[in-house]
């Protein structure tokens, strides 16, 4: 039996016979050996079969010597497709031309459109965008995502509160919104100021009400400052009470730090690898070098290819490759301690409002337990304790 | 007279040793699918051939199949495979 598969790799012939002797014909082609198959006959005199392309030749040989005449009628198999579509190549590189414009040019960022922000700030951002490098004819892939576009921009135009970063085809949307000037206040209703916590008052600034207690009072949690009850008894009038009252508190904290740490900083020196991916796949595009670091930190980036305005499953990778450098950090006890102090008294500052301030430091207790530092300290700090409280009106 | 008793002596010893006839005598051997195809191996040549018969030349006779819409599906020295509506097979002896 024959193999058409491999027949139509090969490529085929229909040859039409006409004339006398068709069945001599066909004998002799195969007692030549040349494969004859879908022999058809059509009339008397004329007949249809099939023969292998690189039979043609003998083929031609062995017809000389009977009496018909031959044609061939048709052409199937790989070598007559790759003429054919060689003779159309054409038409396949403009298609091919077409798609690869259209990739491009959906890869390209075409617009940008700052919403709902004053000229001023616009411009802001107009100016802080180039400078990130986000430009009208840049291409996408190579932009950071939205979410880190969104965050950047926060942080270095001041007057925005919020900006949603958007793509909407090729065009980046950027909707603003801006800090607005507070309102009015609304009038406030009647309060008392009371004890944040325990503490020893050490200055009292009061705008409003009624003050109760006065300088170097100990006052407890919670205890009644300020009185928004003002007035002779009889003609009491209920006002929101305000101000600031001054009290020493007290902290304590305890830091442990060990003698030695490592940790990893980076040097500045950098490979990067970019790739296209499909899947899992990576196909490496440029960068092969192959970093001499000790001590790596990878940081990597896909960005999707576009065409039209689909995302494709194709993807930018960059992979980052920066040198990193193992720093060994020994402090002397003495200096263990100083630096545990000044964590502490960091950590206090962070976690107290900004008019609060340190008036002492006392180390507690201090004291040295395999390899780590064990500080304790107290701290006296002043700030404002008074919180206001309303004041419940009925009965 | 030498022909025909080497002829018997065959016949004898397919029969005898039960050796295949075809291989023993040079007999066509024809395997048909229903009417639609055969298969016919040991023939020694296509005579006529139209889409209503296949004439095919055998060692001893010839080899007449009958029908409608005849395709030589292949056709190889001593091998053919034919498909079509087949309604007779006949023998022709010398």
């Amino acid at each position: 039996m024959k193999n058409e598969w491999v027949d139509t790799l090969a490529g085929s012939v229909r040859v039409k016979a006409r004339g006398k002797g068709i069945e001599r014909l066909i004998n002799a082609c195969v007692r030549q050996g040349i494969a004859v198959w879908n022999v058809k006959k059509h009339s008397a005199d004329t007949a249809t079969f099939f023969i292998k392309l690189s039979d043609v030749k003998r083929l031609r040989h062995v017809a000389r010597q009977s009496e018909c005449k031959l044609s061939f009628v048709g052409r199937t198999g790989l070598p007559f497709f790759w003429r054919q579509a060689w003779r159309n190549s054409g038409f396949w590189l403009g298609l091919l031309l077409f798609i690869a414009i259209v990739f491009l040019l959906s890869n390209i960022v075409w617009k940008i459109e700052i919403k709902g922000a004053a000229p001023e700030t616009e411009h802001q951002i107009a100016r802080e965008l180039k400078r990130m490098g986000v430009e009208r004819g840049v291409f996408q892939f190579l932009l950071d995502d939205p979410e880190t576009l969104q965050k950047k921009l926060t942080e270095r135009v001041p007057d925005i509160t919020w900006v949603g970063v958007e793509w909407k085809g090729t065009s980046l949307h950027f909707r603003v919104v801006e800090k607005e000037i507070p309102e009015p206040k609304k009038p406030i209703p009647p309060r008392h100021l009371v004890a944040k916590k325990e503490a020893v008052i050490a200055d009292l600034f009061v705008e409003e009400g009624q003050p109760l207690v006065s300088v170097n009072d100990y006052v407890q949690k919670g205890q009644l400052l300020v009185s928004g009850i003002i007035g002779a008894e009889g003609r009491t009038k209920f006002v929101p009470a305000s101000g600031k009252v001054f009290g020493e508190t007290w902290y304590k904290s305890t830091v442990v730090l060990p003698l030695e740490t490592t940790f990893h900083v980076l040097t500045g020196k950098f490979t990067e690898r970019h790739y296209v991916g499909i899947g899992r796949l990576l196909i490496p595009v440029w960068g092969w070098k192959k970093p001499v670091f000790a001590h790596t930190i990878v940081e990597t980036e896909k960005r999707p290819f576009r065409f039209w305005k689909w995302d494709l499953p194709l993807y930018y990778e960059r992979i980052t490759i920066r040198e990193a450098e193992e720093v060994k950090r020994r402090y002397t006890w003495e200096e263990a301690f100083a630096e545990a102090k000044e964590i502490a008294r960091r950590e206090l500052r962070a976690k107290l409002p900004e008019e609060a301030a340190i008036r002492s430091e006392k180390v507690l207790h201090q004291a040295k337990e395999n390899g780590k530092v064990r500080v304790e300290l107290h701290y006296e700090v002043i700030e404002n304790i008074a919180v206001p409280q309303p004041i419940v009106q009925g009965d | 007279m030498v022909k025909k008793w080497r002829q018997q002596m065959k016949r004898w010893m397919a029969e005898k040793l039960e050796l295949p006839a075809d291989i023993m005598m040079d007999l066509p051997r024809i395997t048909m699918v229903g009417h639609i195809h055969i298969y016919i191996e040991n023939h020694r040549g296509l005579l006529a051939f139209s889409d209503k018969e296949l004439r095919l030349l055998l060692r001893n006779g010839q080899l007449v199949v009958r029908g409608e819409q005849f395709v030589i599906k292949t056709i190889l020295p001593e091998e053919i495979l034919l498909e079509g509506k087949i309604s007779q097979v006949v023998y022709i002896d010398e």
